[in-house]
């Protein structure tokens, strides 16, 4: 048996060692010099400590400006996606809806077609979303596959549930808030993280109709600033800092936007568990 | 998931979307301009500063570069309001991804009038649809731009901006002269205590491999980055053909028969490779220059593996700095060198063209239409509007010392004023890229160090390959054309790649040669001279 357990501890580090590597890996990048890095001599640890590009991109308003951006999108978006797909969802999962299947069929179809990239520019643009919130939060809202995913989940719901609460005297939308909703825990904060996530790392909506840099996520901004040292400076001149930027840009840039996902999911990951209506139906 | 098939369906949806815009144009016709003269200035020629006589605002599609971010209240702007009466509007476009855009807001019909940072070629894929100004047509109204194509004998060059309508459609960036930058970095040290003297020549260069290889046995002299793409193309030059990053349409011209051929078929094709593949065998170059990251290449320079390697005057750079932490100060000491002459004679590829501007086709129709000519005019072609855009106003951000211009005492500019506290380009605006570029010699050299000045000092000996003529495609042809160039170009790297590290043999290339005709070169070439031909005719 304990032969076992350390068997078992040590398989499981070796486990952690080898997730956690490459992002051990990427912070110390973040934190070393240039001719460290391009050398290849960094691994675990940072070597020539240097906080160069950190301070570079944390002093710059714009930063703060567009990470700003960047949170009031995430938020604004998946509140609307989750208030959409949620009661879609519910509404679709119900056998007894009349045209279900007609439904169904129009948010499945949208998987496959798509009005395309010019014609859905000029439909931002002539609804006057363009530079606007909107145009980064309402298309796209929701995501077919995780409307089906949650469609799903609400049809495993037991039924007699629904008909206990009914019999109790709750209204349909007594139903959905007080019952099927608090049951539904593990789904929606799944669904949550899932639009989190994805906004948060969105940048292509907000590149397409955005027009003013005071409005764009930080995604844009670190893209741009990815590619701009890459080719940065002109020839025949000296520029003091561009190596070290670039030698560096893409782990600092990985870490900052990487942190606040990693600050978030311990919170939602408590709602991951099954079994929240063991025993609830008796069969 | 989805994001990925938007981008990549982008470049699809914008041609249809242009063949919809084009339904609607008459690019063909040449717009009257006597009416359109709001603003405009009545006697405008080369000297004169342009200042609109009424307040005049235009569109601009602005290419954002982060390390000098668009602010509203550079001086750029604001003396451009005072001094040329003219507001630019921006539209921001983050530059990495600036030509997707550029794209989606042609083919929309919503871009703005002033299209900035197109680079010649780049505007050929708008030309069918009409939504882009056929620039030529209005030339004319540019003083400044016309004497400087005289002036620096730039016509062939801009005869390969024409079009299948004999039109072209971009106003580039003018340079009076070449302006060579990549080459191959030495470890000139190491040069020196062994006392080689630095090559001249390709063969040369193979001369002092050897001996570096015989010196340093443990050493593979030359591991180059850039998967070999530079130094085929400076090679390629020397040889007389063009591989690399020169390859681009393939085609040589024959300045002898006027004709078009394709180069990577040839028997100067066949010397290039074979030099290379004599490196290689020899032990002189690492095979792996071809396949390796440019990380890896730097890695093996910059630890003293290697002694050789391609570079630009930004590379350098950066050589250095890692140098100092592998090596230590002092213990090393890199340069560029003059690029190798080779059998085609000293001899460097090249254009004199850069990055310049696309019209919005709908300008012509505005009643400012000759003051924007006048004003484009005035700040990319005139000295005075390039010097502007460059350096900024004189006394606030730079002064001139003997015709040497120097920055303002607190000024910086990629460390040419090292005590500067503010930055040319972050602070005032100029030196950007979308309104500086292109000029003299001279305006060009004045931002350069002391090294690169050397540089190009002794790179003036090189003649510059001669400009081959246009070859306009029709519709139809260019598409034919690139269908056929795809996969010959292909085969055509696979090939090189196999040749000079030894994996196909050298007495194969007959066979390679077929391989290529069956693969549609001999058609390509057909269309290519069918298209130059067209167009000598018309001239």
């Amino acid at each position: 048996m304990r032969l076992f357990r350390v068997v078992n501890l040590a398989f499981l580090l070796v486990v952690v060692f080898l997730t956690l590597y490459p992002f051990l890996n990427i912070l110390a990048q973040s934190f070393s010099s240039e001719g460290f890095i391009n050398a290849g001599k960094v691994n675990l640890f940072p070597m020539g400590f240097n906080t160069e590009t950190y301070q570079l991109i944390l002093a710059d308003s714009v930063f703060w400006r567009n990470y700003g951006n960047t949170i009031l999108y995430t938020v604004v978006a998946t509140a609307i996606s989750m208030v959409l797909t949620t009661s879609f969802a519910y509404a679709i999962a119900r056998k007894d809806l009349k045209g279900r299947s007609l439904f169904i069929g129009i948010a499945v179809f949208t998987m496959f077609f798509n009005g395309g990239l010019i014609p859905n520019y000029v439909l931002i643009t002539s609804l006057g979303m363009r530079d606007t919130l909107w145009a980064v939060v309402l298309p796209n809202a929701i995501s077919v596959f995780n409307l089906l995913i949650m469609k799903s989940f609400f049809e495993n719901m037991p039924r007699e549930l629904e008909e206990a609460a009914a019999i109790d005297g709750l209204t349909q939308y007594g139903v959905l808030f007080k019952v099927v909703l608090p049951l539904s825990k593990a789904i929606v904060a799944t669904m949550v993280l899932f639009y989190a996530v994805a906004n948060w790392n969105s940048w292509f909506q907000a590149f397409l109709y955005l027009d003013n840099p005071d409005l764009f996520p930080v995604t844009i901004y670190l893209r741009n600033m990815i590619a701009g040292v890459t080719t940065a400076g002109s020839a025949g001149g000296t520029a003091e800092n561009v190596g070290q930027i670039a030698a560096n840009i893409q782990s600092v840039t990985i870490v900052l936007t990487v942190i606040p996902i990693l600050c978030v999911y311990p919170f939602v990951q408590k709602y991951f568990f099954s079994g929240v209506m063991l025993g609830s139906v008796k069969e | 998931m989805i994001r990925r098939r938007d981008f990549l369906g982008l470049s699809a949806l914008a041609a249809f979307g242009l063949v919809m815009a084009g339904c609607d144009s008459d690019s063909g016709s040449k717009a009257d301009t006597s009416k359109a003269r709001n603003g405009a200035m009545d006697s405008f020629g080369v000297g004169d500063t342009f200042k609109a006589t009424a307040p005049l605002s235009f569109t601009f599609l602005f290419s954002d570069q982060p390390t000098y971010p668009y602010k509203k209240d550079w001086l750029l702007f604001s003396k451009m309001a005072s001094d040329n009466n003219v507001t630019l509007e921006p539209t921001i476009v983050p530059s990495s991804d600036y030509e997707q855009k550029r794209s989606l807001l042609i083919s929309s019909g919503k871009a703005p009038e002033i299209i900035a940072k197109t680079y010649p070629g780049q505007e050929s894929a708008y030309v069918s649809s009409g939504a882009v100004l056929p620039v030529s047509d209005y030339v004319d109204l540019m003083p400044h731009y016309q004497d400087k194509i005289k002036k620096w004998k730039l016509e062939p060059e801009i005869a390969g901006l024409t079009q299948e309508d004999g039109k072209y459609y971009v106003l580039p960036g003018l340079h009076e002269e070449l302006w060579p930058d990549y080459t191959l970095a030495f470890r000139t040290d190491v040069l020196e205590k062994d006392g080689i003297a630095e090559p001249k020549t390709w063969d040369e260069f193979r001369e002092v491999l050897r001996k570096l290889k015989k010196n340093h046995p443990d050493v593979v002299p030359f591991s180059d980055r850039f998967n070999g793409n530079s130094v085929l193309n400076i090679a390629g030059t020397a040889f007389g053909t063009v591989a690399g990053w020169g390859l681009v349409d393939g085609l040589t011209f024959d300045e002898g028969k006027k004709e078009f051929a394709f180069g990577a078929g040839s028997g100067q094709f066949k010397d290039l490779v074979t030099y290379f593949n004599s490196l290689v065998s020899e032990g002189l170059m690492d095979p792996e220059s071809f396949t390796q990251t440019d990380d890896s290449a730097i890695q093996k320079f910059t630890s003293g593996k290697s002694f050789v390697i391609s570079a630009n005057s930004q590379n350098i750079i950066t050589y250095r700095t890692s140098m100092e932490q592998s090596l230590g100060k002092g213990n090393f000491a890199v340069r560029k060198i003059t690029v190798p002459g080779g059998p085609a004679g000293d001899v460097i590829g090249g254009s004199r063209l850069e990055n310049g501007i696309m019209l919005n086709a709908s300008v012509k129709d505005k009643d400012s239409f000759v003051a924007l000519m006048q004003y484009i005019d005035w700040l990319f072609y005139s000295d005075e509007g390039q010097e502007f855009a460059k350096w900024g106003v004189q006394g606030t951000t730079y002064n001139k010392e003997g015709g040497k211009r120097i920055l303002a005492k607190d000024i910086n500019f990629q460390g040419l004023n090292p005590g500067g506290t503010k930055d040319l380009r972050v602070d005032y605006g100029f030196s950007g890229g979308n309104f500086a570029y292109g000029g003299t010699t001279d305006l060009l050299q004045s931002t350069f160090n002391e090294e690169e000045l050397a540089f190009q000092k002794a790179m003036k000996s090189k003649k510059p390959r001669p400009v081959a003529p246009p070859v306009p495609f029709s519709d139809t042809d260019r598409e034919q054309a690139t269908l056929t160039l795809t996969p010959l170009k292909d085969h055509v790297k696979q090939n090189t790649l196999k040749f000079i590290t030894g994996q196909r043999s050298l007495s194969e290339f007959d066979a390679y040669v077929k391989e290529l005709d069956s693969k549609g070169m001999g058609k390509y070439v057909e269309l290519a001279n069918k298209a130059y031909k067209a167009y000598a005719e018309k001239k």
